[in-house]
């Protein structure tokens, strides 16, 4: 070899391992297959072109943000008149591997797969992961020898394996004999990947029913219905109930809710009802919220009705009636009462709190939708209307818009500062009459 | 007595014939009930009969029994619960309040009718919203402009007789006027009759037993009852209602045991008759225990309901009222215990509508829930007993309280004492005892139940104090082991003068009485380790719990057996 071959040579190897250093230390992921391996002497150093498109690409879009593109993005790549949904993204995972046949890159597919899962809307659906799984060629990264057992065999693919299952972690799918046999095909049975695995086994059945208060796993999109969810879910008060009143205009377009008529759902049980008739109507009561709920990935907002803590001075005792049971005496007029060592009422973890007396959930959380709310809880308690209301909404309505569509809206200005505003009985007697 | 023969007759039943005075038989009764006609008018019918009534005095034409006789009668009536029923509900609640707190020309102008049969008379003061809760009866009366009527107003619901009678003794909220100006709503006590006008019953309820009696529910609507009729006085119609309810009880006792009576017979006809595997049924230790407790239960009951009936007759005006609850507490308990066995040793037959037994099972279920249900009574016994015991110990407890030397020592030497486990005397047997000594040994039992029962109610309430009232738990085992006290007492009394009088059988009631007592003295040991502070054998917290969690979900709240996670 001459000198100027052995320059040549060295350029070609310095640019192939700049290369891989420079992925290295940007963390990218490591593919086997670099897309700058050294090449021969006899080829030209010009970088290679990566495969040739397997879907035909169409023009790139000017876009302002420059993103630099994933290998194989574009086979996710929306049709301009497809829809997103499973058959796409089985039909993209099979164009990787029907083209693909040695499946080169396929540790970055299935990456950019596992990150693509949520657009699709396929993170539940467990034939998907374990079509991802499929895609990684089998029998090849299982160990043969001790030595392969001993040091982390192919440990890129086992991490990417791992990073599937811990993505079926994360959603809260359970793997079943399929995902087994193909790790085991894969991997080998005493890979990493198998070995969450059989922790995932172990571990999420007994997790299965842990909650106290679990949520159902597919929440209804519908407001109103998830609306009722929420409260049922608040209210321990098995005799509450739930009045909806105001339901939102349905258009064609199920998505936004009328900006003027918004969902107005509450809920309150007896005991509220019957504490709200008893609270004298010199102290106000308050309107607070909202409130933040998460229901697994949907944050709803709810505003409650509560009144302050009487002082110890102003809280009536109750008056025993002398002649109240007919059949045993309820008061023993005995001089002494508890002793101290069989007291159980203080508890430190109680903090006794003012009174609660109904939830409700809106579309809209400014004071005219509350005000209807306080409208339509003055038909079952009367009183309400001689009570004045204080309406205490937080400043930052910061909410996540569910992102159903692609795009999220910056969220609307809040306004500044507390609003505090007294809502009297004048303003209840002008809605009332 | 002239009044002699009474013949009441039910469709259900057949005749009953009653004889005279004390030693009544009943001559025919046929135990085959006809069940179609068993329904919630089954023809009941009164006849024209003199004496309805025999607790009024002579002067208002009735007997005039006392407390002892009216027992021994309750003993043969009970044999059709209806008729005794009917009858309970007539005299011992619907006229007693005329009787108790009735003025001399209220009585006079009621009574007699009343006692001859002409009129009958109901008891009302269930509402649907208020059972034990006085304080909640809605019914109001309202004084007219001329202050000479009140005006009725309301609905009163599960009254027996509503549909036959013609008087009833109504409770009702008034407004009265405290002597500090304050208006308050006050019960109080009205006569009214069915001519006032206003008055309409309902249809009669579809019952699970007792269907022979009639019970429906009754509105007044603006009745109009001259102020006369107030029973007592206005505001004081609580006092005349509790006094009312606490008077009859003690009656259960001695109608359960003679029902009981019958129904050994009867079940023995059978066990004796009745062949399996080549021997008879009687010969079987669980046959055999069976009878046992019938006839154990039936003694205790007897005893019990007679000794208050004894005591309720001494001169002056004894307050047995705990006594009489723990006699209907204990023969209610009892009757549905035996009827059930009773039904268990006929086996299949039992079970047909062909033996009258499924029939006196379903109408001694109500034993346990009218007249205070036994829940309710049980309280009624420990709180008015520790009300008592209370009051004597206040003077100790707060010098406890305060921390004096001497009673503080006093107190640990006792407990040392007890603790080192001397027998008690209190002077039962021995000598000048009264217990004869073949039952040395339960009386000892007795003394030794009551010394720690004493101990350990000194420190219920030095633990509780007034709160007590809310340990339902605690006061339910007070009350249990009170009744068990108050049955080995009468038992061992009766016994007692059995054998010293030389009555028949004297052998065989030693028997019982001893059974009875250790019996209850186990229980009642049982009963006091569980009262201890932190004992183990009391499982309050643990039940609490549960409960707990049960009425929050208010359901079941277990995983199925054959659930699975995978």
């Amino acid at each position: 070899m001459s000198w100027a071959q052995a320059i040549l040579l060295a350029r070609g190897l310095s640019r192939g391992w700049g290369g891989i250093c420079s992925t290295a230390l940007t963390g990218a992921p490591f593919s086997q297959v670099t897309p700058q391996a050294p090449r021969g002497l006899h080829c030209s150093t010009a970088a290679h072109q990566p495969d040739s498109p397997l879907v035909p690409r169409p023009p790139e879009p000017q876009r302002g943000l420059v993103k630099a593109l994933a290998p194989h993005e574009e086979l996710f790549r929306q049709a301009p008149d497809g829809v997103r949904d499973k058959a796409s993204f089985v039909q993209a995972v099979q164009n990787f591997t029907q083209y693909n046949v040695h499946k080169r890159g396929h540790v970055d597919f299935i990456y950019l797969a596992l990150r693509k899962m949520r657009e699709y809307g396929v993170e539940r659906d467990l034939a998907i992961y374990n079509l991802l799984l499929d895609i990684f060629p089998k029998e090849v990264f299982r160990p043969r020898n001790i030595f392969h057992s001993i040091f982390l065999h192919y440990p890129r693919q086992q991490e990417c394996g791992i990073a599937v299952l811990e993505q079926m972690e994360n959603h809260g799918v359970m793997p079943n004999k399929e995902t087994e046999f193909l790790l085991t095909q894969i991997f080998g049975r005493k890979s990493y990947p198998m070995l969450k695995f059989v922790r995932m086994k172990l571990w999420f059945t007994r997790f299965k029913n842990i909650n106290p208060f679990p949520v159902p796993r597919d929440l209804p999109q519908d407001p109103v219905d998830l609306a009722r969810l929420a409260l049922r879910h608040m209210e321990p008060d098995l005799s509450a109930r739930v009045t909806v009143y105001q339901m939102p205009l349905s258009k064609d377009s199920t998505d936004a809710t009328d900006p003027t008529e918004p969902h107005i759902i509450g809920i309150q049980s007896p005991d509220q009802q019957a504490a709200l008739a008893h609270h004298d109507p010199a102290h106000p009561i308050f309107v607070e919220g909202p409130f933040s709920l998460w229901l697994r990935d949907k944050c709803v907002y709810y505003h409650i009705l509560r009144a302050d803590l009487l002082p110890p001075e102003e809280r009536e005792v109750e008056e025993i009636p002398e002649e109240w049971n007919l059949y045993y005496p309820m008061q023993l007029d005995l001089a002494y009462g508890r002793s101290s060592w069989d007291d159980y009422e203080f508890n430190i973890d109680e903090v006794e709190e003012g009174p609660v007396f109904a939830i409700c959930m809106a579309g809209a959380h400014d004071q005219a939708t509350l005000a209807k709310w306080i409208q339509g809880l003055q038909e079952t308690n009367p009183t309400l209307a001689r009570i004045p209301v204080v309406f205490r909404l937080s400043a930052s309505s910061g909410e996540l818009l569910a992102s159903s569509s692609g795009l999220e809206e910056p969220p609307l200005t809040p306004p500044e500062g507390r609003e505090e505003e007294e809502n009297n009985q004048q303003r209840q007697q002008q809605s009332q009459s | 007595m002239s009044r002699d023969i009474y013949v009441v007759r039910t469709v259900e039943e057949g005749e009953l014939l009653v004889g005279r005075g004390q030693g009544c038989h009943p001559t025919s009764y046929s135990t085959r009930g006809t069940p179609a006609t068993e329904g919630p008018n089954p023809g009941c019918q009164y006849p024209r009969q003199r004496d309805l009534s025999w607790r009024p005095r002579d002067a208002g034409g009735g007997l005039g029994l006392s407390n002892t006789m009216y027992a021994r009668l309750g003993e043969i009536i009970s044999l059709d619960c209806s008729i005794a029923v009917t009858l309970a509900a007539h005299q011992a609640i619907g006229l007693k309040g005329i009787i108790l707190a009735g003025s001399e020309e209220q009585k006079a102008r009621y009574l007699p009718k009343l006692a001859s049969g002409e009129h009958v008379a109901a008891f009302c003061l269930t509402e649907p919203a208020s059972g034990s809760d006085a304080a909640s009866i809605r019914t109001r009366a309202t004084l007219s402009e001329d202050k000479k009527h009140y005006v009725l107003n309301g609905s009163k619901v599960w009254i027996t007789n509503g549909g036959l009678a013609s008087v009833f003794t109504v409770f009702a909220k008034t407004e009265v006027v405290d002597s500090n100006g304050s208006v308050k709503d006050k019960v109080t006590a009205f006569i009214v009759e069915r001519d006032f006008g206003g008055i309409t019953s309902g249809k009669p309820e579809d019952k699970l037993g007792i269907r022979g009696s009639n019970t429906c529910e009754v509105h007044f609507e603006n009745t109009r009852v001259p102020v006369e009729n107030v029973l007592g006085e206005v505001g004081g119609g609580f006092k005349v209602a509790m006094n009312i309810l606490n008077s009859g009880r003690f009656s259960m006792g001695s109608a359960v045991a003679g029902m009981l009576k019958k129904l050994i017979e009867m079940t023995a006809e059978y066990a004796c008759t009745r062949k399996q595997f080549n021997r008879n049924l009687s010969e079987f230790g669980l046959i055999q225990e069976k009878f046992a407790l019938m006839a154990q239960k039936a003694y205790v009951m007897e005893s019990m309901a007679y000794l208050t009936a004894g005591m309720l007759d001494q001169p002056g005006f004894p307050d047995c009222s705990i006594e009489a609850a723990m006699v209907k507490v204990f023969s209610s308990e009892a009757a549905w215990q035996c009827v059930s066995e009773a039904l268990q040793v006929l086996g299949g037959s039992g079970y047909m509508r062909d033996y009258p037994y499924e029939r006196i099972l379903r109408d001694s279920r109500i034993l346990l829930i009218f007249e205070g249900t036994n829940e309710i009574l049980r309280m009624y016994i420990a709180l008015t007993g520790l009300q008592h015991a209370g009051r004597i110990l206040t003077a100790r407890v707060k010098q406890l309280k305060q921390g004096n030397v001497t009673t503080i020592m006093e107190t640990v030497s006792q407990r040392v004492r007890d603790s080192l486990g001397r027998t008690v005397d209190l002077g039962l047997t021995g000598k000048l005892g009264a217990v004869h000594p073949s039952m040395e040994d339960s009386a000892h039992k007795l003394e030794q139940n009551v010394h720690d029962f004493s101990r350990t109610v000194e420190t219920l309430l030095l633990r509780f104090g007034k709160t007590i009232v809310e340990e339902q738990l605690v006061l339910k085992r007070v009350a249990n082991i009170l009744i068990n006290l108050y049955g080995m007492t009468a038992v061992l009394s009766r016994a007692s003068r059995s054998i010293r009088v030389g009555l028949q059988n004297h052998d065989h009631e030693v028997l019982l009485a001893n059974i009875f007592c250790t019996e209850a003295y186990y229980q009642n040991l049982f009963a006091l380790s569980q009262l201890d502070k932190y004992s183990p054998e009391n499982l309050d917290e643990l039940i609490k719990k549960v409960s707990q969690q049960v009425l929050e979900k208010r359901a079941y709240v277990c995983a199925h057996p054959l659930d699975r996670t995978s």
